[in-house]
Parts: C-alpha cells; structure tokens; sequence
C-alpha cells in the first residue's frame, strides 16, 4: 500500500497509470494547482539535470589531467588521503640525506683515487728511483778513477760506484 | 644530526691536514759511513736500516759506522748543508725540487781536496749511495735519505 507521498512522487514523475492515475487524480483536492505544481518540479528537474551533470573532458583536458596525477605520483611531494585530501611531503634533498650523499661520494671518490695510484704507481716506479745526473772526478788526484750507476729497483736503492779513487789509511775513519 | 656535522667537519680538517703534512717539509739525512768487516759487528745506525740488505749485498762489509752526518729540513728545495768527519765533509747544494724529489749537487772533500762530484735527482722514496775511497780495510760510503 502506497502513501500519498509515494503516489505523489510517482505522478509527478509521471510513472502512474491506468486506474491508479485515475484513482490518485480523482483524490486531489485541487488538481489545477496539483497540475501547476507537477509543470514547475519537472521545469527545476530540467534545469539542476542540465547544470550540475558530469561535465564531460575534452581529450586535451584529460590528457593533461593524467600528466599532472602521474607527476605527482612519480615526484612524491603531493599524494591524497583517502579521504581525497592532499597531503604534502618533505623533497628529497633534506639536510642528512644531502649528508649522506656527500659522505658516500667522498667514500666513492677515496676509493678511485686509490684504485688510479695503484694502477698508476708500477708505470712510473723508474720515475721514483734516485737518478744520477753525472759524476766527475778530480783526475789530477785520481787519474785512472771511473764511475757507474747501479739501481736496486727491489730496495729503490741507487748507488755509484766509483773504482780506482786514491785509497786512504785508517786514521781518515776518524769521526 | 649535529653530532653527524660535527663529525664531518673533524674529518674535512683530518684530510686537510694530511694532506699538508704529506707536501710540508721533508728532512734529509745524509751521512759519511765506514764500511768494515769485523768479527763482532755493533749494530746498524737506524738511518741506514732499511738499506741494510743492500748495503750488505752490494758491498759486502757487516759493520757500518756513521763517522760523519747531517740532517736538514728542505723547505724551499733551495737549501745547502755539510755533513762532515774528522777529514771528509760532503757537500751538499740543493738546486731545486720536482714532484719525484730535489735536484742535488754533492761534493765531497777530503780535508779541502775535491775527490768527487756528482749530480743526483734524490727521489722521496728512494736512497741513495756513493761508494767513496777505501779507508784502511774498509769503505767510505756517503748515504742520502728521504725522512
């Protein structure tokens, strides 16, 4: 059994028929004002359907409104609460992040630098050596003397060694 | 969070100074050495020990004495000094410096007789030595080191 509202809702709307609408017209108390009522819930329904439906996005709208939710989500710095809000995060760069960072570039810089002097070092090992630009002796006091170079490359030890210098007795081990 | 900076400030100074201690002054010993054989050798001066397996097998004595020695602070790579015995003194005028080391010119002298002369390239890591006159039974060797 319908109520009065429900059969009023329904007539409105025009889903009455037959003897229902018969029955339900013949009950109103005045139905020119009840025609006139009907005309002005039907013109309101007309208007709020047409300026508050889903407007619809053009290609351009939507592909624009894609980019910017996928920048957001890729970005990290806006995301939604579920309830839809937006929630702001922190950037990347805070300070012990950028602590962090410097920390470990420093680590990965000592690390090549040592790598680089390593494979640097047995290339120019001979660079490192003591060289003997030249030697002279005084050929007036040792005339028949003579000069070579020797370089221990195990010990990075250079010697010259010199032959036929004037030999000196002991008392010249003086300190 | 303060304590991380505070802790990467020290080891920015660390690294700072390290590496001002590496390129600072560096000294250089240099000394007049007798090389003998003896039946009781004293104990190699602490100078020459990390050539001792050098000294031994190049010249073949077990006992070196320091009978003369210097050792000078080169700052500029410009400086001159003497090591010097009772009838030796050694030279030694520094001409300059490059990466591998100093630019030396050595002279020794026998009382005020020039008995040799020489120009060396001494490297930071590496020794150097001179075989001088033979002394009695023994050697005269003349040592520059890199401290």
């Amino acid at each position: 059994m319908k109520t009065f509202e429900e059969k009023w809702t329904a007539w409105v709307d025009g889903q009455l028929s037959g003897r229902e609408l018969a029955e339900f017209e013949a009950s109103l108390p005045d139905k020119a004002a009840a025609e006139a009522e009907r005309a002005s819930a039907q013109k309101l329904g007309t208007l709020l359907k047409r300026e508050l439906g889903a407007r619809t996005l053009t290609n351009e709208e939507f592909f624009s409104h894609q980019l910017r939710e996928r920048i957001a989500q890729e970005g990290g710095e806006i995301s939604r609460a579920p309830d839809g809000r937006r929630i702001e995060r922190s950037t990347w760069w805070t300070i012990p992040r950028l602590l962090w960072t410097s920390t470990v570039s420093l680590a990965v810089f000592l690390a090549c630098t040592v790598l680089v002097m390593r494979e640097k070092n047995p290339t120019e090992e001979s660079q490192y050596l003591t060289q003997i630009l030249n030697a002279r002796v005084d050929p007036v006091v040792s005339p028949n003397a003579t000069v070579s170079i020797f370089e221990v490359k195990q010990d990075r030890v250079t010697v010259l060694w010199t032959e036929g210098l004037q030999s000196l007795p002991p008392d010249y081990a003086a300190k | 969070m303060g304590r991380a900076r505070a802790f990467l400030v020290v080891a920015i100074a660390f690294a700072i100074t390290g590496a001002t201690s590496l390129y600072g002054a560096e000294n250089v010993w240099s000394g007049l050495v007798i090389a003998e054989n003896v039946a009781k050798p004293q104990p190699i001066p602490p100078e020459l020990t990390r050539i001792e397996r050098s000294l031994k097998k190049f010249f073949g004595y077990n006992q070196f004495q320091v009978i003369g020695q210097s050792q000078k602070a080169l700052k500029t790579g410009q400086e001159d000094w003497l090591a010097t015995s009772k009838f030796f003194g050694l030279h030694v005028d520094a001409q300059g410096e490059t990466e591998a080391g100093y630019v030396l010119n050595l002279k020794l002298y026998k009382e005020k007789e020039l008995l040799l002369e020489t120009d060396a390239k001494l490297s930071k890591r590496s020794p150097l030595v001179i075989k001088g006159p033979q002394v009695g039974g023994g050697q005269l060797l003349l040592v520059l080191v890199v401290q």
